[in-house]
């Protein structure tokens, strides 16, 4: 199998296969980006933040680069410029601007009590972005003489980076023998109502115990749950929008999978692949019971290694294509930008990522109020979902496009308290609402 | 903390509403909340940022890009040919096609706007295609036909229009009077058969489309037959051809007749007639309609 960026010139960092797309597309309600943060009792100084993003940096050379664009493909190579440390804005996961950020492609955020990691989906996916955030908090205890804590699967800071942190695991993977995944038609967008480039979120939190013990009554993981709880709340929304049974499309979900523990790689690089859950609202109305059964057995089939294996063959593929491979990136930016919607967005009615449970350190526990994980949505699929897990909760962040609307924020937030579940809400949306 | 009475969840501490539903937070009398910090350091900017989404810049830039690659295409193959003379064509043409694309992906999706900005461009190609040697005339009548187009085809549905309707039924009049001076003027070098046949031709049909107004207006019911519609309407072209047959016959001749229009002249006071009759005797129209529910 070969190593594309093995055969590379010095300076020059092939993206891995899955980053290959949000170079070209990254646009106004296509951020391509995604925030993970974590917030404090005690007030974050921004002198210490600094060094500790320099150790970062010094431990993680292959962040420390910038995005260039090149005649054939858009490519990394090392980043010279220093670092900053941003103030937080208004809301996360927004569009990226590079040039404010030195070239870099992710940004580090800093409040009065929080410390984020918001990160342009080219250089890595959620894992690699925890695995900086945990790296950078680190080092900031580290720094403030506050302690040093150290998570369980973090990134060593005196350890010198090893071959598979940089490596691309869908070169190693990709077998051109296998059959290609197939590509499904299109699933059912919401038609919501206006919208803005403003990411709105709702945040609502829930308490672990609680909602493991609904999921276990129903034979479900809680990522299950949850995305059967979106499901079913899409089913309603749909109803309403299309009264007419046979004309309703299907309702898909996209469910990013990390495939670092499924195949055994720590790189920190993108190595994620999505698992489509969905169900056909033309064939009837699906009970909530019905849904969890759906998503159970699609999610055990999307975990398969041989249907990931096709999936990579399919991606890689596109990217060896000698058509697609020779021709100027002038000709395929374009070409990306119209085609990624009938490729991406167009095939699902919705996205959750759900990040699992982050253990802490015991040093860590007293002093971590609140963990976050922000998805940047789209122009297609308004809103976005991202969960993750720490200590005994698990927080929600619905993240939107539209102004006003709210209904699938409260039909998931209403189902989840009619099934028994206390959820907690808040919002940056305009204060009267 | 607060619940919402209508979702069931709890808020933050000093929410004034849920942010599911919208529904208010009323506390009890005298108690007052500590208000829980916000989830961002800075509130919501009150408007968004205004960009060219993905698929409007991917169009862009496949306009551009195909723009140029035509162009040097083209340029390249004249070079080759040793026919550099005659690039300015081709090239030029190339140009206003790209220009005219990015103007669809470009202007807002409305009829006003679109319309403009490719009247605009069509001038521009006519003018530039006909000025390769710095004399114009066909383009002249071209975009002089466009911009009357503009005037009386574009313009009437634009906002601006809609809501000052007298004025802009006083351009669409004026820019049909400049327009045919200046057509008089180009072709003939001076002004020759506008006053004598233009300008009563434009007097007699805006006399006649005033009466058909007024007579339309002025009726207790307000909705308007579709065969009264033809009629009017086929009243108003036939008594203009006559028109123009009697005022033409009149500056080529010098006396006035009808020469060829007599006999839709004879249709145009039929169709008229019976109009009135309709108009002023219900049993007249009874006896040429179904149903006797008009006035």
């Amino acid at each position: 199998m070969i190593r594309i960026q093995n055969h590379a010139p010095e300076g020059f960092i092939a993206l891995d296969n899955s980053a290959l797309i949000y170079p070209p597309t990254e646009a106004v309600y296509n951020a391509n980006t995604f925030r993970v943060s974590m917030d404090f009792r005690f007030t974050i100084k921004k002198a210490v933040l600094e060094q500790a993003l320099h150790d970062l940096l010094h431990r993680c050379s292959y962040a420390k680069v910038g995005l260039h664009t090149g005649f054939f493909w858009y490519y990394l190579s090392p980043n010279e410029m220093p670092a900053i440390v941003h103030e937080e804005g208004p809301y996360p996961s927004g569009r990226f601007t590079f040039k404010e950020n030195n070239g870099y492609l992710f940004k580090v955020i800093y409040s009065s009590h929080r410390i984020g990691l918001e990160c342009f989906h080219a250089l890595t996916d959620g894992a690699g972005g925890m695995a900086y955030l945990k790296l950078l908090v680190e080092r900031y205890y580290y720094h403030a003489g506050i302690g040093k804590p150290e998570f369980a699967d973090s990134l060593e800071f005196n350890a010198r980076p090893t071959k598979q942190e940089f490596s691309d695991p869908f070169q190693h993977l990709y077998d051109k023998k296998l059959p290609s995944y197939p590509t499904i038609n299109k699933a059912f967008h919401r038609k919501g109502g206006s919208y803005d480039d403003r990411v709105k979120v709702i945040s609502a939190t829930i308490l672990t115990e609680q909602i493991k013990e609904r999921a276990k009554a129903r034979k479900l993981t809680i990522g299950e749950y949850l995305s059967s709880v979106y499901l079913y709340c899409l089913q309603q929304l749909q109803q309403i929008e299309e009264p007419v049974q046979y004309k309703r499309k299907p309702i898909r979900l996209s469910v990013p999978m990390n495939l670092r523990k499924i195949f055994g790689y720590d790189t920190m690089r993108n190595f994620t692949l999505f698992a489509i859950v969905e169900i056909e609202p033309s064939l009837g109305f699906y009970s909530f019971e019905e849904i969890g059964q759906e998503v159970h057995t699609q999610m055990v089939q999307a975990q398969s290694k041989k249907r990931l294996l096709s999936q990579i063959k399919r991606n890689v593929a596109g990217e060896r294509n000698p058509v697609i491979r020779f021709a100027p990136t002038a000709l395929k930016n374009p070409l990306f930008k119209l085609l990624s919607d009938y490729l991406g967005d167009d095939q699902y009615s919705g996205i959750i990522s759900n990040f699992g449970y982050v253990p802490f350190p015991k040093e860590l526990q007293d002093t971590v109020t609140r963990l976050d994980f922000h998805l940047s949505p789209g122009l297609l699929n308004k809103v976005a979902l991202a969960v993750i897990g720490y200590l005994d909760k698990i927080i929600i962040n619905f993240t939107s496009f539209y102004t006003v609307d709210t209904e699938l924020e409260h039909q998931f937030c209403t189902f989840l308290v009619e099934d028994g579940i206390d959820v907690e809400v808040a919002t940056n949306r305009n204060s009267e609402r | 903390m607060a619940y919402c009475v209508r979702c069931g969840v709890k808020l933050t501490d000093g929410a004034k509403s849920c942010p599911l539903c919208g529904t208010e937070v009323h506390l009890p009398a005298g108690i007052e909340e500590p208000v829980a910090e916000p989830l961002f350091a800075e509130p919501l900017p009150k408007e968004g940022t205004k960009g060219i989404t993905k698929a409007k810049k991917g169009m862009l830039e496949l306009i551009i890009i195909l723009g140029v690659v035509g162009e040097l295409t083209v340029a390249i193959s004249l070079w080759i040919a040793n026919a550099l003379a005659y690039s300015f064509i081709p090239l030029f043409s190339i140009g206003i096609a790209a220009l005219s694309l990015l103007a669809i992906v470009l202007a807002k999706p409305k009829y006003v706007q679109q319309a403009s900005w490719q009247c605009l461009l069509m001038a521009v190609l006519f003018l530039g295609l006909d000025g390769v040697d710095f004399a114009w005339f066909w383009s002249l009548i071209g975009a002089a036909s466009l911009l009357l187009f503009w005037f009386c085809g574009v313009f009437p549905w634009s906002r601006w229009a809609a809501e000052h309707k007298k004025v802009s039924a006083l351009m669409m009049l004026a820019s049909i009077i400049v327009f045919l001076v200046f057509m008089n003027i180009l072709l003939s070098q001076r002004l020759t058969w506008f006053a004598p046949v233009a300008l009563p031709m434009i007097a007699f049909i805006t006399f006649m489309t005033g009466l058909f107004y007024i007579w339309l207006t002025a009726r207790k019911i307000k909705r308007i037959p579709v065969a009264d519609m033809i009629l009017g309407i086929l009243v108003i072209i036939l008594g203009s051809c006559t028109a123009f047959d009697f005022f033409l016959t009149h500056y080529q001749k010098g006396f006035f007749a009808l020469r060829w229009a007599t006999s839709l002249g004879i249709a145009a006071v039929i169709i008229l007639t019976f109009l009135i009759g309709v108009s002023v005797s219900l049993r007249f129209r009874r006896f040429f309609t179904s149903h006797n529910q008009h006035d």
